[in-house]
């Protein structure tokens, strides 16, 4: 409840904080009477931070609840939408979009980034669940981390050759909210929405999946039909997240830690839990870049990573957390 | 589903004569145990010699052998076979090994898949040390090797620090891994983003890992630090038998368990931290070398030299492709991502439970 | 079996290592130097950008040169055996229209040599620029790969150093010609750099009618970068010939390189015109279109922007070329646009 409450909060500072300083009275102004024509502090408030503030609750929620998801079902502490092979796959359609293709710009990259990390989810899954025993965590874990290597080689190897495909990757590989306005925020938005009802609806299988397969079946849930539906929903989220921001490492992975910290092992409280905690985190960390950067800003990834890394070392250190 | 055709171990079916199958199962893998790690080694040092012979200048069999020796006539022969094929392929060799160990080491020993040193940090700890000596002014000139070696190892014993509370569990080190390994891609993705285009082209270089990136001074530490391995080798076995048991049991057969493990992850960090040096962050070969050999073992499964010979061969093959064999010539990490990948998803999709150990 | 597999491996690789030939012959001795015809009589001096003074008994014929210093090289008549280059020869620009028949490619890619090939090219000297900031040869720097840094083992590297102007090189390189035997005076270099002066006296008379300020700038979709002159050298030839490049004024302390501007302060500077890296021209384009606030800097408003060769020119003649397009780009451009 408290951390619901502190949404609206992280949001307004959202808006009225950033690299340019604004006056408080001038950001409000900006909402009564903003046109085209108006002053580039109104532009700022409206068309950058507003869309911006949007994105980053999304895309935290998003990521926040798809690490839980992947966590759970695939039983294992170390799976995140990363090594589930969603970057790789969206770093691999964009790359391959701008040396093959030869098409660029940010929509472009959004769209691909959208196809590949759907395409690189579903294939993971496929070779998780060839085999005697279908998809087993270790093996999805596995065919994931696999396909990662394989597609981040081949995406590097596309790079390397193309130096101004190099010169888009780069800031594209770290992560970030800032220079995503309007077309691309309502782009993925709904994508992101649906994502996260989906997300919420799946905290009974989960529970029945961490009690292990045969238990699971003995409460008569479908092993089968409820990884590929978990799994679609990942797809989705992470896809749509991936899509709009680059690569966000660590969202997916900590949150499921932070979130069973406080709130025990049961996915109906865990998956909410697990959305609200992303949205901060994400929303919080891009706050924190763009005061600390001066007139530049620091990408959302890099905060995430020199701040909230030793923290939630700090954290596996100090609390007692619960293994999967 | 028919049973997989390359499958090579079921386990004994209980219905069989129980001492004489058990006497039949211990000679079967004992031997096997010998033989593997044997047949791949020498599988390593033929490609070895292929590679040698088959450069983009091509040689003869003789011509290589004899400048091995030091018995070639030949000085142009000579320059190209001892100071730059020679030493390249001594490096994919050790590299391989040295990954390749390390991998299987860190997956028993944290019993998990997924837990070889390029995901839980290690790798990401070298990879933040070099991006700073490519990008970072204050760090010009500085000696990369040395840069990475001291990275991997900064990290390796801070991941080690923050785990320990009465002792480490493998669960806590993992995790407190991933948390490091975020990190230090932030920090190298904040790196990325402010240098020069021609530094981050050379960072990329670095970051995607490339045998033959280092000098021959580098190449002999690992090369000693291998030899020194060698004679230690079955008392790590024997400790990771202990470990697999659990702690418990383990704790109960009076093994104490902490400097065990301590031995263990230090094995680990440093050949890690020496192949890192030597190659830049090779990815896959050590998360993948020890299900393949454990492939290959069959019940005598986790072998450290069947691991490290996989490791090589890996790397033997991923090098001469990426130099030889692409229109253009490619990191060494381009191809082992790219050949390894298929292969482990092929292992993947044909194995059975037990093989995979999950 | 998948014992059997492996074995089976083994013995086929044995097989074929036992059947493979030579490229080398067996009888020693070094191909006889095949160099220019005038070559002058030894022994030769030159002192590199390092500040090293190379000497050698004879003047070198058969080198090894970086593709940018191989383009000077070849427009004084003197053509180098092999040539390495920082990416591919077809779309490097300063190989674009040197003819390279004959010539060994060592290396199409950054840090990547083919040091074997190269050893058996006889080479007897090594070409390429001095880097001052990384103490080190254009492809020889201290990131690039041990393997390919072994190319200095087979002959001495010599280069003028990059540093406060283009100049710098081009002139280094029609020295460095003339050393070794260029009859510098009726090549296609000399057309060259009088093509330059002319080209850089019309760009200076034009900006001596005008009182124009540029930033030069690279944009991405979360920030834009606004370059520090200090760090390319073209930016202050600019400047000295009359087209004022704005020092940003809190460049990153650790990447002096640039200064770091959020969209949310893109106005920060008011020039007349902006500068955009000639290799990415069209892609930033694209960028800055989806950026509100990108036309909160008059001069992208106005729509003044020009392509900056940045961070490539060597050559009397490629440095001609840039400066008449840039001039032809510039006289357009309105200067009352900025502060």
């Amino acid at each position: 409840m408290l951390l619901a409450g502190l949404v609206p909060v992280l949001a307004f500072l959202s808006v009225t904080q950033g690299s340019r300083d604004i006056a408080l009275r001038d950001v409000l102004d900006a909402f009564g009477h903003f046109t085209q024509s108006s002053s580039v502090d109104d532009t700022v408030t409206v068309r950058l931070r507003v869309p911006r503030t949007i994105l980053g609750l999304l895309v935290g929620a998003a990521l926040g609840l798809a690490g839980t998801l992947l966590q759970g079902l695939t039983r294992n502490a170390l799976a995140d939408p990363g090594i589930m092979g969603v970057n790789a796959g969206a770093a691999f359609a964009v790359v391959g979009s701008i040396t093959l293709l030869g098409v660029s710009g940010l929509a472009f990259h959004v769209a691909a980034a959208f196809v590949g990390a759907l395409a690189a989810t579903a294939l993971v899954y496929t070779v998780g669940s060839l085999g005697r025993d279908g998809a087993t965590p270790v093996k999805m874990a596995l065919a994931g981390a696999a396909i990662t290597a394989g597609l981040t080689a081949v995406t590097t190897g596309l790079l390397l050759t193309d130096l101004a495909a190099q010169q888009q990757y780069r800031f594209w590989q770290v992560g970030s909210l800032a220079g995503r306005y309007a077309p691309i925020v309502t782009g993925v938005a709904p994508f992101l929405l649906v994502g996260l009802v989906l997300a919420l609806l799946c905290g009974r299988w989960l529970n029945a999946l961490a009690l292990g397969d045969d238990a699971a079946r003995g409460l008569g849930v479908s092993l089968t039909r409820t990884r590929v539906a978990t799994f679609l929903v990942v797809g989705l989220l992470c896809g749509a997240a991936t899509a709009a921001c680059g690569p966000i490492v660590f969202v997916g992975l900590v949150v499921p830690h932070v979130a069973r910290f406080l709130c025990g092992p049961d996915y109906r409280w865990l998956l909410p839990y697990a959305l609200v905690l992303g949205a901060l985190l994400l929303l919080g960390a891009d706050i924190l870049g763009r005061v600390l950067g001066g007139t530049g800003e620091l990408q959302v990834g890099v905060v995430l990573g020199i701040l909230g890394a030793p923290f939630f070392v700090l954290l596996v250190r100090y609390a007692r957390l619960a293994e999967l | 589903m028919s049973v997989p055709v390359l499958a090579v171990d079921s386990a004994p079916a209980p219905t069989q004569p129980a001492a004489a199958a058990l006497r039949r199962t211990r000679r079967a893998r004992r031997i096997r145990a010998g033989l593997v790690p044997a047949v791949l080694l020498a599988v390593a040092a033929l490609l070895a010699l292929l590679t040698l012979c088959f450069g983009s200048v091509r040689l003869s069999l003789d011509q290589v052998v004899a400048a091995i020796l030091g018995a070639g006539d030949n000085d142009a022969v000579d320059f190209i076979v001892r100071e730059l094929t020679g030493p390249q392929v001594k490096a994919a060799v050790c590299v391989g090994l040295a990954l390749g160990a390390a991998g299987t080491i860190f997956q028993q020993l944290l019993r998990n898949p997924l837990a070889s040193p390029d995901f839980v940090g290690i790798s990401a700890g070298a990879s933040v040390a070099a991006v700073a000596g490519i990008a970072v002014p204050a760090f010009a000139g500085a000696s990369l090797p040395v840069l990475a070696f001291v990275g991997a190892l900064v990290t390796a014993a801070a991941m080690y620090l923050l785990a320990w509370r009465d002792g480490i569990t493998g669960y806590r080190f993992v995790l407190i891994g991933i948390g490091t390994a975020a990190f230090c891609t932030g920090v190298t993705g904040y790196l990325l983003t402010r240098t020069s285009l021609t530094e981050a082209r050379a960072a990329l270089h670095w970051l995607t890992g490339s045998i033959g990136q280092a000098g021959d001074t580098e190449n002999d530490v690992l090369l000693v630090a291998l030899l020194v391995l060698v004679p230690v080798l079955p008392l790590l076995q024997r400790m990771l038998r202990t470990i697999e048991l659990g702690d418990d049991t383990a704790r109960g057969l009076g093994v104490r368990i902490e400097p065990t493990r301590l031995v263990l992850i230090g094995a680990g960090v440093l050949l890690t931290a020496l192949a890192t040096a030597v190659a830049g962050p090779i990815t896959f070969v050590a998360l993948v070398a020890g299900p393949v050999a454990d492939r290959l073992l069959g019940s005598a499964r986790g072998g450290i030299v069947a691991a490290g010979a996989v490791g090589a061969i890996l790397c033997l093959v991923a090098d001469y492709v990426a130099q030889y064999l692409l229109p253009v010539e490619v990191p060494t990490g381009v191809v082992t991502g790219a050949v390894g990948a298929p292969y482990l998803l092929w292992l993947i999709a044909t194995t059975n439970r037990r093989g995979m150990g999950g | 079996m998948r014992l059997r597999l492996a074995l089976a491996t083994a013995a086929s690789l044995a097989l074929a290592l036992s059947a493979c030939s030579s490229d080398v012959a067996d009888d020693d001795g070094a191909e006889p130097a095949s160099g220019a015809s005038a070559t002058p009589e030894g022994p030769w001096t030159f002192t590199d950008g390092s500040g090293e003074v190379v000497e050698l008994a004879e003047v070198p014929t058969r080198i090894i040169a970086h593709a940018p210093a191989a383009a000077a090289l070849i427009s004084y008549g003197i053509r180098p055996v092999g040539i390495y280059g920082d990416e591919s020869v077809d779309t490097d620009p300063n190989l674009d229209g040197v003819d390279l028949t004959g010539i060994e490619i060592l290396g199409e890619e950054w840090g990547s040599i083919d040091v074997a090939k190269a050893s058996t090219l006889d080479a007897d000297l090594i070409v390429a620029d001095w880097w001052p900031a990384e103490k080190a040869h254009s492809g020889l720097e201290n990131s690039v790969k041990a393997k390919s840094k072994k190319l200095a083992e087979l002959a001495p590297v010599v280069g003028p150093s990059q540093g406060g102007s283009i100049l710098n090189l081009a002139e280094g390189y029609e020295d460095l010609a003339e050393s070794l035997g260029a009859d510098v005076e009726n090549s296609q270099g000399a057309e060259d750099k009088a093509a330059f002066e002319k080209a850089r006296d019309a760009f200076a008379a034009a900006m001596a009618d005008k009182d124009l300020t540029a930033l030069a700038v690279s944009p991405t979709a979360d920030l834009l970068y606004a370059a520090n002159p200090e760090f390319a050298p073209e930016l202050l030839d600019f400047t000295e010939w009359g087209l004022q490049v704005v020092t940003p004024d809190a460049p990153d302390p650790d990447f002096p390189y640039w200064e770091n501007l959020s969209w949310e302060n893109a106005d920060k500077y008011q020039p007349d015109v902006l500068l955009i890296d000639s290799r990415s021209f069209e892609e930033a384009k694209k960028t800055v279109a989806a950026q509100p606030t990108w036309t909160s800097i008059r001069a992208a408003e106005a729509g003044q922007l020009i392509e900056w060769p940045a961070f490539w020119l060597h050559t009397y003649a490629d440095y001609a070329d840039a400066l008449t397009k840039l001039t032809a780009d510039l006289a357009d451009v309105d200067d009352t646009i900025g502060d």
